[in-house]
């Protein structure tokens, strides 16, 4: 068995893929954990015609907020959270900031450096 | 209501990842910096080797949760800045993949009481060229080993950073951050980063 801090048995009233019609995201393309979630002006005017969890992450993406944050105060799995996220993409009532990519080559390594020396001088900065 | 979202300035997520074996310290490392508590999310997996949150339908396979640590902090240049500790058992190592996607570097805490359990994470670190810097968590009071000790052990080139720290305060912390972010910015100006 594995110990407690990293696991937990049950504890959810809901089986967690009932609240995506059993669907797994399995073939979308994968958004990341840290990628930021907002809702648009139109996801705003929305708001009313989404229930529970998808309502919840509209309420709590009027401030960008990660992937891996909204499953955390969720408490839902990440994978359940990704394929809520893409409906709600879909639907035009959020969008999704991804994070910059890690490739460095080319005209990306200037890119890359730019960040990096933001990064810095922001954690310097704290 | 609030000004809708479309006129701010959107932000930019990144992120940092804090790995080394169990127990090490790597939550009260993202707690001691993080402008929130450390959150902790989970992903199901079925079985170790069929990847995060696959669902079978025959139900056959055992489910396991499987747990991370994360902080975030909020910096300047629009920047957020997302700490992600790794799960610390052997057996959860495939998810590291995941974590380590995209990352802008890491962080290898080690315990010099069980420097060996700190390996997995820097083989891992170094097979897929993610920049990286090792920081000795001193929280127990005593520099069990020197630099020198721990670069042999460890067996790492020498221009990767080894940092001692006390995973609870903050300003140490922040020095372990600054160093791995320095040697990501040397080793992409000098060619050397992941593609």
């Amino acid at each position: 068995m594995t110990s407690e801090s990293d696991t937990r048995v049950g504890g959810r009233i809901v089986r967690p893929y009932a609240m995506t019609g059993g669907r797994t995201g399995a073939g979308l393309p994968v958004i990341a954990l840290e990628a930021l979630v907002a809702v648009t002006p139109d996801g705003m005017r929305m708001r009313h015609q989404f229930r529970w969890e998808a309502a919840e992450i509209i309420a709590m993406a009027r401030r960008e907020t990660a992937v891996i944050e909204l499953a955390a105060m969720l408490d839902v799995p990440i994978g359940v959270v990704r394929v809520l996220i893409a409906d709600l993409r879909e639907k035009g009532a959020v969008a999704i900031t991804d994070p910059p990519p890690e490739s460095a080559s080319g005209a990306g390594e200037m890119a890359r450096i730019d960040l990096l020396e933001k990064v810095l001088d922001g954690i310097k900065s704290l | 209501m609030e000004s809708s979202l479309s006129d701010r300035p959107r932000l930019t997520p990144v992120k940092l990842v804090v790995a080394g074996g169990f127990g090490v310290g790597k939550t009260t490392f993202v707690g001691a910096i993080s402008e929130i508590e450390p959150l902790r999310s989970e992903a199901i997996i079925t079985d170790a080797s069929s990847g995060v949150d696959e669902l079978f339908a025959d139900g056959t396979k055992t489910e396991t949760t499987v747990a991370m640590d994360f902080g975030r902090i909020s910096l300047k240049h629009h920047l957020v800045l997302y700490l992600f500790g790794t799960p610390g058992q052997d057996r959860f190592h495939f998810m590291w993949d995941e974590l380590a996607r995209g990352a802008i570097g890491a962080v290898v805490l080690v315990d010099t009481r069980r420097i060996d359990e700190c390996f997995a994470a820097i083989d891992f670190f170094e097979k897929r060229g993610t920049p990286f810097a090792v920081a000795v968590n001193t929280f127990h009071g005593r520099k069990l080993h020197g630099e020198e000790e721990v670069r042999h052990s460890l067996q790492i080139d020498p221009e990767i950073p080894v940092l001692y720290c006390d995973a609870r305060v903050r300003v140490d912390v922040q020095r372990v951050l600054v160093a791995v972010v320095e040697h990501s910015l040397i080793r992409v100006m000098s060619g050397a980063a992941a593609g």
